[in-house]
């Protein structure tokens, strides 16, 4: 729980004052000894709730590059300001949560700072590239991903979750299990792919893939005589991948999918579906 | 685990490779730079900052299932935040369902009275009302409410069903790794147990905590 900053500046300044009541506090001044006993209470309630205020050295330390800082009370760009830092202070960075960053002043006061008015101050401190750019480099040196989308198989809504790991820099092998719920009957689909990234490095990425595993087939209970059914399962795919922001991309695929039911039956069903992946 | 170790006892050894290589060069040294190079080195120092946007935890509430009762349900819940307004979720529960409402007729509907029903969801969320939460004077939490919609699939008597489900919610942050949240959410997806097939509507009321990673 965090305190609300404007009570919080005024224990500060509380504390302030006992540290300069220790340094004078040998004058025989009677009136001075209140405050200090208060303030000594402030402290103690400030021990008992707040946070440490003191800097941890285990945080990454910056000089503000940017002209200055703006202090959120929360990640958001609704929450209010309360503090400012200016350009040529140290600020520790604790954390990060979306687009914004916890930072912790010279003064000890702490609040959230936005991707955009961080930019210069992690450049700064990093490389001469953008932040943007430092970002998209994860997107081309990504290896694991996972994702999971959402489409029709023939004229049922189907599922679909995959974990991708990217073999080349073109190629990559995905494991993907999906599972159609339809009015009669509920399929299940387990199989792995390769798919080839003739474009890996392009923010619109087209791609292909191959694929081979099992299908199954259930009919619902309240449909007399029917059986369930078991077979191989051949695919192919084209599809587009979008990379968003970070560690996220939006995928679409056409796929045509082959049930291999006996030797003198196949099925055979279309794909169409859109999803969202993250990688690491 | 022996790699560190591996990894330093290399560094050393290049190290002094590479020192006694130069102690080599430096005895046939050229002679002095006229202008003596005068470069100052700026400290590159790339931070390294730990991004909190995976949240992991559990939630527990009562699921109401049309037709058959009420009854407890729990589940985990795994989200990512896309940005400050989106974020995505998956949801997996179990609950149970009941007839016992048929069977006190005569007709029972399932081979059990009780039958357990799983659901899995994927969802999109939007962080629709950012706020704070003010306990007395002098605390503040963070809180956002939420509305929350998407698709996935609910089993229950041995069958599956496509399903939809939305709702609303509110989070609340105590501490900035820590959440806490009350969420109503529709659970919608059609069935013919009952001989017509029809929308069925199960309205789920949940609190939660998660963390964040």
């Amino acid at each position: 729980m965090r305190p609300v900053h404007s009570g919080r500046e005024y224990v500060h300044e509380l504390r302030f004052s006992v540290r300069k009541g220790t340094a004078e506090g040998s004058r025989h001044d009677t009136y001075k000894d209140k405050p200090n006993r208060l303030a000594g209470w402030c402290f103690c309630v400030l021990l008992a709730f707040a946070r440490p205020v003191f800097a941890d050295e285990s945080h990454d330390r910056v000089l503000v590059a940017d002209p200055y800082l703006e202090l959120h009370t929360g990640p958001g760009r609704a929450y209010p300001i309360f503090d400012i830092a200016e350009r040529g202070e140290r600020v520790d960075i604790l954390g990060r949560h979306t687009d914004w960053f916890k930072v912790r002043t010279a003064r000890g006061k702490e609040g959230w700072v936005s991707r955009a008015q961080m930019e210069a101050t992690l450049t700064e401190a990093g490389e001469r590239k953008t932040f943007r750019d430092v970002l998209f480099d994860d997107y081309l040196s990504r290896r694991m991903e996972f994702g999971f989308s959402f489409g029709r198989f023939d004229h049922d809504p189907l599922l679909s979750a995959y974990a991708g790991y990217r073999i080349h820099e073109n190629f990559e092998v995905e494991l993907t299990i999906a599972q159609s719920a339809g009015d009669f009957s509920t399929t299940s689909l387990y199989y792995a792919s390769l798919v080839s990234l003739p474009f890996p490095d392009s923010r619109w990425s087209p791609f292909f893939a191959l694929g081979a595993g099992r299908f199954t087939n259930a009919p619902k209970a309240t449909l007399v005589s029917a059986t369930k059914t078991k077979g191989g399962l051949a695919n192919a795919a084209i599809g587009l991948r979008y990379y968003v922001t970070r560690q996220f991309f939006l995928h679409m695929e056409a796929k045509k999918h082959v049930a291999l039911i006996d030797y003198n039956r196949t099925n055979d069903y279309t794909e169409l579906s859109v999803g969202a992946a993250f990688f690491f | 685990m022996a790699s560190p170790v591996l990894l330093s006892a290399l560094t050393v050894t290049m190290s002094l490779l590479v020192a006694s290589a130069a102690m080599a060069q430096s005895k046939e040294s050229v002679p002095e730079p006229v202008i003596p190079a005068q470069v100052e080195r700026r400290e590159v120092h790339i931070p390294k900052i730990r991004a909190n946007d995976v949240e992991f935890g559990a939630f527990a509430g009562i699921l109401s299932v049309q037709n058959f009762g009420a009854k407890p349900t729990a589940g985990l819940r795994l989200g990512y935040h896309v940005t400050e307004d989106f974020f995505l979720e998956g949801t997996y529960g179990r609950s149970k369902v009941s007839d016992q409402s048929y069977r006190q007729l005569g007709i029972p509907i399932f081979t059990k009275e009780e039958m357990p029903l799983t659901y899995y969801y994927l969802s999109v969320g939007v962080n629709l009302f950012p706020g704070e939460v003010f306990l007395g004077k002098d605390r503040a939490m963070t809180s956002a409410v939420y509305l929350v919609g998407g698709v996935g699939n609910v089993n229950f008597a041995s069958e599956n069903h496509t399903a939809y489900n939305f709702g609303i919610g509110i989070r609340v942050l105590p501490v900035d790794w820590f959440s806490m949240r009350f969420e109503m959410r529709d659970q919608m997806f059609t069935s013919d147990l009952l001989g017509k097939n029809e929308l069925k509507h199960n309205f789920e009321m949940t609190l939660g905590l998660a963390a964040y990673f």
